[in-house]
């Protein structure tokens, strides 16, 4: 086999660059300084002018569909928009992980070695049309990710968390690999379009090409914590810190979803009824436990790892709209916006979270809110601007996202998963307003103001200001990003 | 430019209310603010053509074009009034707040703004999208009004009354854009303005529920009967009236109820008119059952903010049963009494309000008497207690009158038992009347440590324009009749067919200032 790189394939990768470079200034400093670790703040300022030159990058070099070594990936709309929700959502988490005690601190710039990688590994996945390529992309990601929750300052809960999640991950993505072996088997290529180009005849001829298909398919699952294989989402999400909470809830999230859009888009569900009634019923089941579970939490960060649940049933909804539609652009338009609009209100409520913690060790809990309001009239009311978001009500941003993806799905005539969907928004509404109603409607006592959090509270009021407008200049947003999936 | 000043001007003021540093000036400011709003809602009459049914003052701009969704205001004979009773309301109910609230007042007023933004923008607009936004968005200000400044049970009422108008109106959001889809299909693009909807044709087949005319009927009938509230959908609302602070049982009462039937004189009838038809008797009849049901629940409540709830649910049953009458009269007599109760149960909460604010109590077994203490106040409580009733000569006699003549001319059999509704209203007003302000001193009201006054200049100044516009509509109905006629009689006429013409004002005023050349 001869391999050629040329200078158009590192160009093409060349947010992936930036980021290598950026991830490798922090933690050699510490070397040279002889493992004294640099202010936090210059470890923050290298990462996110990393995360910045890869935005910058990535937006010069995507967009265009080239692609680069030997096709295996792929920079065209999807790439582009999914990794600016990604790089956004990295960076509103490396802007926590500067503020909240269990991440900053010691180690402080091996954390971001880590997290920048963790980013490389997402810019793989959103543009990898190679299955074995987004093996590699989901893998870069989530080894990372396993590190940085352990390595949290918490000492029981987070390494819990990790190993279930590592344990978790790993069978996760053995279920993944065999399914591309059968795809292998079957159609002789791992290569997305070769796959698409066989689709046709295998799916009704050939056994063990759906048997492959449903596999890779439940290894998405995983990822994205589809019921029934979420079981590891409420326990990692408490456990890890905040704003690795944060961050696996919106970037990581994100990601999986572009590599699940770019899989499905193989048009294998439109050959297989029973693939497709099976992912009905499964998004249909998500949104219902994850909501109803939620309503069950009374810690503040297992109600949204819930809620996260049942928003992955809505957007999962919006997946098998894209793929069974005709007017796939349409439909996955729907699936990014709501990624983006979700990045903003999660990452926003997880911020405030952080912000209410105590130290590395402290839960919050929903009666802890208790009096927040009066104490912080702005953070309470930003709070409640993401949960109002979170549940759809307009004119926010969520009212939009749901907006598009339902309108997708009706148009291509899933009416009754639309309509499973608008009403669980309304199961959801009792325990988003939970919160609300505990941090104006009860009183709590008085204590004293958090020290600092500048970057903690800058993520907040910029997700806060997103949240409000950002639904209402939707539609150009929306128009510009189908256009570039088309 | 008028229409939109009118809905957005109150986000602006919401804000100026936030940001205001000064707590004395702020309730002064709030009136203004709100009087400033009233005076530009008259205007619309100036420019209001009450000979037309068409459209008018309409505003258009393209919003999220791929889905044909624009920012499109307009009004009509049918919205005109309940756009001005929304205006006239607010400044009577921040005078009326003036001294029940006294927490978090900035919160308050903020709420109260925007929530008279959402109210504006549902009877305003004409896009499916648009109006959705400002349908749902009327819950977040009214939730808090209820949760932070309601009564004791004021959590469990406020995510009741937020949960169950939430169920109705999701099903309605993809009933919309199920239309929205059938827009495309029927002329090639898709759209989401209401203009639009009312030249589908959608197949209807009757006796069969699964068809589609019937599901999307249903899916907004439920949004709307749920506010209104229709019979078995009522529960939320004396919860959340009586937990509710005064000022939000009056926009409660008043305004949001009216959403609901507005949207049913809106949306449902001229949407599906072969539906409408078909399934009339069956809101009949729930509007039947409402007004004999809440007239006797209303009779034994011992809480009077409880029975003037209950009220409520009587008096919406008239409107409904108005409205599926399908004639002149009766849907005539439905929007009169849209707005008679917006003033006469806003009243009735006002006052209740008052005598809570001496003596912190509502029940009507503690009272008796008042008549010897307060008679000012009992004065303004008979005349607002005998527009309630429909008593000749006040605004709410001419509207029950009116929705009752329908009736009978279209169905005597439900006219027949609607009619008691007014008998059992006068019992349980009357009744409740009696015990309160005559017979024996109550226990509240011989309190010689707690001596009470009578109204304020303050409360005066509350009541006169609400008694004032219930003698004014009682003696002359023409004068609000002259500006919604048109627009009835053609929803009437054209109910089958039913087409909404956009009037181009710019034309209007150039023919003329040919005629004045000429």
């Amino acid at each position: 086999m001869n391999i050629q790189i040329g200078l158009p394939d590192i160009l093409l990768i060349s947010p992936m660059i930036a980021l290598f470079v950026a991830s490798l200034i922090p933690i050699t400093i510490k070397v040279l300084r002889g493992n004294v670790e640099q202010a936090p703040f210059a470890t923050l300022i290298q990462g996110l002018g990393g995360i910045l030159a890869a935005t910058v990058l990535l937006m010069m070099v995507a967009g265009s569909g080239s692609t680069a070594f030997a096709d295996a990936l792929v920079l065209d709309g999807l790439t582009k928009w999914m990794g600016f929700v990604a790089l956004a959502g990295a960076t509103g988490a490396v802007l926590l992980m500067y503020d909240n005690p269990s991440t900053n601190g010691d180690q402080f710039s091996e954390l971001m070695f880590l997290t920048l990688s963790s980013v490389i590994g997402m810019l793989i996945l959103v543009s990898a049309v190679d299955l074995l390529v987004v093996f590699i992309g989901l893998e870069t990601m989530s080894l990372a990710l396993y590190l940085m929750i352990a390595m949290s300052h918490e000492q029981k809960l987070s390494k819990e968390a990790a190993l279930k999640y590592f344990i978790l991950g790993s069978f996760a993505s053995a279920i993944f690999l065999y399914g591309v072996a059968f795809l292998f088997g079957t159609v002789g290529s791992t290569y997305i379009p070769d796959i698409i180009a066989s689709t046709g005849d295998l799916i009704s001829s050939s056994r063990l090409f759906v048997f492959g298909i449903t596999l890779v398919i439940i290894g998405f699952c995983f990822k994205v914590s589809i019921a029934p294989f979420h079981a590891w989402t409420p326990d990692v999400y408490q456990g890890a810190p905040t704003p690795h909470t944060a961050y696996m809830s919106t970037a990581i999230k994100a990601v999986s979803f572009a590599a699940f859009l770019r899989f499905i888009s193989t048009k294998s569900l439109v050959g297989s009824e029973n693939l497709l009634d099976f992912l009905q019923w499964l998004a249909v089941l998500t949104m219902i436990v994850g909501n109803v579970a939620a309503i069950l939490q009374n810690n503040f960060k297992r109600m949204l790892a819930f809620s996260s649940v049942a928003h992955s049933g809505y957007l999962m909804v919006g997946v098998i709209t894209t793929g069974i539609s005709d007017n796939m652009s349409f439909a996955a338009s729907g699936v990014i916006f709501y990624l983006a609009a979700y990045t903003m209100m999660t990452l926003g409520a997880f911020a405030i979270i952080a912000l209410i913690e105590k130290d590395e060790n402290s839960s919050v809990k929903v009666e802890d809110l208790a009096g927040y309001a009066k104490k912080r009239p702005l953070m309470a009311f930003c709070l409640s601007l993401f949960l109002l978001s979170l549940a759809g009500v307009p004119p926010l941003v969520g009212f939009f996202g749901k907006f598009y993806l339902f309108a997708a799905a009706i148009g291509e005539g899933l009416l009754w998963l639309a309509v499973w969907g608008v009403l669980n928004s309304v199961i959801s509404v009792y325990y988003y307003l939970r919160p609300i109603v505990v941090m104006y409607m009860k009183e709590g006592e008085e204590d004293e103001a958090p020290r600092g959090f500048g970057a903690t509270k800058t993520t907040i009021l910029v997700s806060a200001i997103l949240v409000v407008f950002l639904g209402l200049i939707s539609g150009p947003i929306f128009e510009a990003v189908e256009k570039a999936l088309s | 430019m008028l229409l939109s000043s009118l809905v957005f001007l109150p986000i602006l003021f919401a804000l100026i209310m936030v940001v205001w540093p000064n707590k004395t000036t702020l309730r002064p400011l709030a009136l203004g603010l709100s009087l400033i709003q009233f005076a530009l809602s008259l205007t619309i009459f100036w420019k209001f053509d009450p000979s037309s049914s068409a459209l008018q003052l309409v505003e258009k701009y393209p919003w999220i074009e791929r889905f044909g969704v624009n920012y499109y205001l307009g009004i009509d004979g049918i919205s005109l009034w309940l756009v001005i009773l929304t205006t006239f309301l607010l400044p009577i109910i921040i005078v009326g707040s003036w001294q029940a609230i006294e927490d978090r007042v900035k919160g308050f007023h903020a709420a109260l703004f925007v929530l008279q933004t959402a109210m504006l923008g549902t009877f305003l607009a004409i896009d499916a999208i648009f109006f959705y936004i400002f349908w749902e968005l009327s819950l977040v200000p009214m939730y808090f009004m209820i949760g932070i400044w309601g009564g004791s049970r004021r959590i469990y009422a406020t995510i009741k009354f937020f949960i169950y108008t939430m169920v109705g109106s999701v099903l309605m959001l993809v009933a919309i854009i199920y239309m929205m889809f059938l827009t495309q299909e029927a002329f090639g693009t898709m759209s989401a303005s209401l203009i639009d909807f009312y030249r589908l044709d959608i197949p209807f087949i009757a006796g069969q529920f699964f068809s589609l005319q019937t599901l999307l009927f249903f899916a907004f009938a439920l949004a709307f009967a749920i506010k209104v509230p229709v019979w078995p959908f009522h529960t939320w609302l004396p919860d959340a009236h009586v937990e509710a602070p005064t000022p939000g049982s009056v926009i409660l009462a008043g305004v949001m109820l009216k959403m609901g039937t507005y949207g049913l004189m809106r949306w449902t009838i001229p949407l599906f008119p072969e539906a409408a038809e078909y399934w009339a008797w069956l809101f009949l009849l729930v509007a039947v059952v409402g007004i004999v049901y809440g007239a006797v629940v209303a009779m034994v409540q011992p809480d009077i903010k409880k029975l003037v709830a209950y009220s409520s649910v009587s008096h919406m049953g008239y409107i409904v049963l108005g409205l599926f009458a399908f004639n002149e009269t009766g849907m005539t007599g439905g929007l009169y009494q849209m707005l008679n109760h917006g003033i006469s149960t806003g009243a009735l909460f006002l006052l209740v309000g008052m005598i809570y604010e001496r003596t912190h109590s509502r029940e009507i077994s503690k009272y008796g008497g008042l008549a010897g203490v307060l008679p000012f106040f009992t004065i303004a409580f008979f005349i607002v207690t005998l527009s309630s009733i429909a008593v000749p000569l006040t605004n709410g006699f001419v509207g029950e009158f009116l929705i009752l003549l329908g009736t009978f001319q279209a169905n005597p059999g439900f006219a027949y038992v609607a009619v008691s509704g007014v008998v059992l209203g006068a019992v349980y007003m009357l009744w409740m009347f009696k015990r309160v302000f005559f017979g024996p001193k109550g226990e509240l009201v011989k309190d010689e440590s707690h001596p009470l006054h009578d109204l304020s200049p303050r409360e005066f100044a509350v009541l006169i324009p609400m008694g004032v516009m219930i003698f004014w509509m009682g003696l002359f109905p023409n004068h609000f009749f002259h500006w919604s006629n048109a627009s009835i009689k053609h929803l009437v006429e054209s109910r089958s067919n039913y087409i909404l013409t956009v009037k181009d004002t710019n034309t209007k005023t150039q023919s003329a200032a040919l005629v004045e050349g000429e």
